[in-house]
């Protein structure tokens, strides 16, 4: 994420919420602000219904972090 | 670590600040890049839709292993060819 | 300070040091027969004469105790200093002990070595080290797996180039080169109007590569630009081509080894690229003056990474800019302007004054618009093999002056707008009238460049040149 935004493109990540703390400590020792948005884990055994209402539920909070 | 002195007048953060984003999506290209971990696909495509349906172009990008960062010439391919990315699904 | 004692006798020795091996008999006495704890700022094992040296490698307990020479003798009583001898003197030691017959068959007196807690460097790391350097200014941690060149470039502080990191080291060493308190506040910094203090020149001194020596024309720079008839915030925000060109007369110019002869506009020395960089990098991050931000230069011109150069005064025979602005000779002075680029005055062929004269004038009347009067002020940098045209006919600067402001008259009807087929240009009005390309005071001459070649320049100014804009400023540059 850090490189594309040194490259000028705004970046926006999607984690799970398990990727919190790893996510803050990355920015820290990298000194940046990563705009990042956190879906409640587990991913891997859902049902693909459910990732797709994951999404939408998510949708608005991930483009409120690629406009002013 | 290494201590430096702030050569500014100290208005802003000491990190280093997010890009500034648009206004407005339209007219503009969005990226996803799918850091290749198991089922993201499913979420990232949903998203996709969402983004068509609003009438937005969407570009697709894949990273060839989710254990490293993008390989540079994928990297470079996203910057030519998008405005923003949505980057995911990291667990 | 725990390990010092509450009461009793201090030594702090170094065995790199005549004085200190001569003593260490002494020492041994007086371990013995008054008991004394010795400090040693290199070998643990010297000296060898007391039981248990205490190693202070790291310096602390020297700084604290504020060490500058070896061997240092301290007494203290409840825990509080009441008294110090250096060197090797045998009276005072035994003054300050109250132990007679010291060093026997020693000389009487012996002047002792410069303490390593001071050296050079040093002092600074432990100032930083104890938090006692008295700087003001924020601190950025730079996270671990940053790198630092990477750190500085992502938050906007570098003009494009690579920066040196303003470690408080670095940043103490170059505030060694004023005697000015580092919170002195030299003015506000458009367009954020914010605070430059001596402390915040010093920072973007030390990133733009100035050594401390430098600091001193930094400052003057930056005096000179804040000064309200600069008009900064307009030479910054134009769309016109201009930034602050700065030129040095004065001593100074070769105590820190400028460049005022070849090249002395282009690349290559320290000096000249670095005073210039640090004026731009104090705009651009105490001031917030940024490209497609306030500024909003269409072009700019390659100057605005840094422009500054010194006048070759030596040898020429017209006095340095600065004394023709007022100042006395023999002073160290910088004078800015809101400058553009460069343009050459190509003449190698004029061998009188007039011919050269009226060469450099058809350039002059060129800058900015062929069809706009008064277009700008503009520095002309005469080059040495012009210079010496004018000197061997005996043209003083006034003399140089008046001829170019006279050659500079323009016949209104050349100016109006579709003269000449282009459509730029005044009011019709302008018929039978004649124009001068400069306002009163608008061009200033002085001497630069290489021994060879006969080629002069002209660094154009902003079109907003004279009182309703922006005019040159001279300051004096103080220790």
């Amino acid at each position: 994420m850090a490189n594309l935004e040194e490259r000028g493109i705004p970046t926006v990540g999607v984690a799970t919420t398990e990727f919190i703390q790893g996510a803050e400590a990355q920015a820290k020792s990298l000194g940046t602000d990563p705009a990042l948005v956190f879906i409640p884990h587990p991913v891997q055994d859902r049902t693909d219904d459910e990732l797709r209402k994951l999404a939408d539920e998510h949708f608005d909070a991930i483009v409120k972090l690629l406009v002013t | 670590m290494t201590v430096l002195l702030d050569p500014t007048s100290e208005r802003s953060p000491t990190i280093r600040p997010r890009l500034p984003r648009p206004e407005r999506l339209d007219g503009l290209t969005i990226g996803i890049l799918d850091i290749a971990k198991s089922r993201g696909d499913v979420f990232l495509d949903r998203l996709d839709e969402r983004l068509r349906e609003r009438g937005l172009a969407v570009k697709r990008y894949k990273k060839p292993t989710n254990t490293r960062p993008a390989p540079l010439p994928l990297q470079q391919q996203i910057a030519g060819e998008v405005n923003l990315v949505i980057e995911g699904l990291s667990d | 300070m725990s390990s010092l004692p509450q009461d009793g006798l201090v030594a702090v020795v170094k065995r790199d040091c005549p004085t200190c091996e001569l003593t260490a008999p002494v020492l041994g006495e007086l371990a013995r027969r008054a008991g004394l704890t010795v400090y040693t700022q290199d070998d643990p094992s010297f000296p060898d004469t007391v039981p248990g040296p205490v190693h202070d490698l790291a310096l602390d307990v020297s700084h604290q105790l504020k060490i500058e020479i070896v061997p240092t003798l301290i007494r203290l009583e409840g825990g509080r200093e009441i008294g110090r001898t250096y060197g090797w003197d045998r009276g005072e030691w035994e003054r300050l002990t109250g132990v007679r017959g010291l060093g026997d068959g020693l000389p009487e007196q012996r002047p002792g070595c410069g303490a390593k807690n001071v050296e050079p460097g040093v002092l600074e790391r432990l100032k930083v080290r104890f938090n006692e350097t008295g700087l003001q200014s924020r601190r950025v941690e730079i996270g671990q797996d940053e790198d630092e060149q990477e750190a500085m470039f992502g938050r906007g502080w570098s003009d494009g180039l690579p920066l040196v990191p303003p470690t408080e080291e670095r940043v103490l060493r170059m505030l060694d080169g004023t005697a000015r308190d580092p919170q002195e506040v030299l003015g506000l910094v458009p367009p954020a109007l914010a605070a430059a203090t001596v402390e915040k020149i010093a920072i973007n001194a030390v990133m733009a590569g100035c050594k401390p020596e430098y600091l001193p024309a930094v400052l003057a720079a930056v005096e000179a630009v804040l000064d309200e008839s600069f008009a900064m915030h307009g030479v910054l925000a134009t769309t016109m081509f201009a930034g602050p060109v700065v030129i040095v007369n004065g001593p100074i110019r070769r105590r820190i080894g400028m460049n005022a002869k070849g090249n002395a506009l282009g690349q290559g020395n320290r000096a000249n690229s670095s005073i210039g960089r640090a004026l731009q990098l104090v705009i651009r991050n105490i001031g917030e003056g940024r490209p497609q931000e306030v500024d909003r230069a269409t072009l700019g011109n390659p100057g605005k990474l840094g422009y500054c150069f010194a006048e070759d005064e030596e040898g020429s025979c017209w006095e340095p800019l600065s004394v023709e602005r007022g100042l006395k000779p023999g002073v160290s002075a910088v004078t800015v302007f809101a400058g553009f680029g460069l343009q050459g005055v190509v003449d190698q062929k004029s061998r009188t004054p007039e011919s050269l004269a009226r060469s450099m004038a058809e350039s002059l009347k060129a800058i900015h618009s062929v069809k706009l009067a008064p277009a700008c002020d503009a520095l002309l940098v005469v080059c040495p093999e012009h210079e010496r045209t004018f000197r061997e006919a005996g043209w003083s600067k006034a003399r140089l002056y008046e001829e170019l402001y006279k050659l500079c008259e323009i016949p209104g009807e050349e100016l109006i707008a579709g003269a000449k087929g282009i459509a730029e240009g005044g009011p019709p009005a302008l018929a039978g009238k004649t124009v001068n390309k400069f306002r009163p005071g608008g061009l200033m001459i002085v001497r630069a460049g290489g021994g060879a070649g006969m080629f002069s320049g002209i660094i154009g100014g902003w079109s907003a040149g004279g009182p309703r804009g922006s005019i040159p400023v001279t300051r004096e540059v103080r220790p």
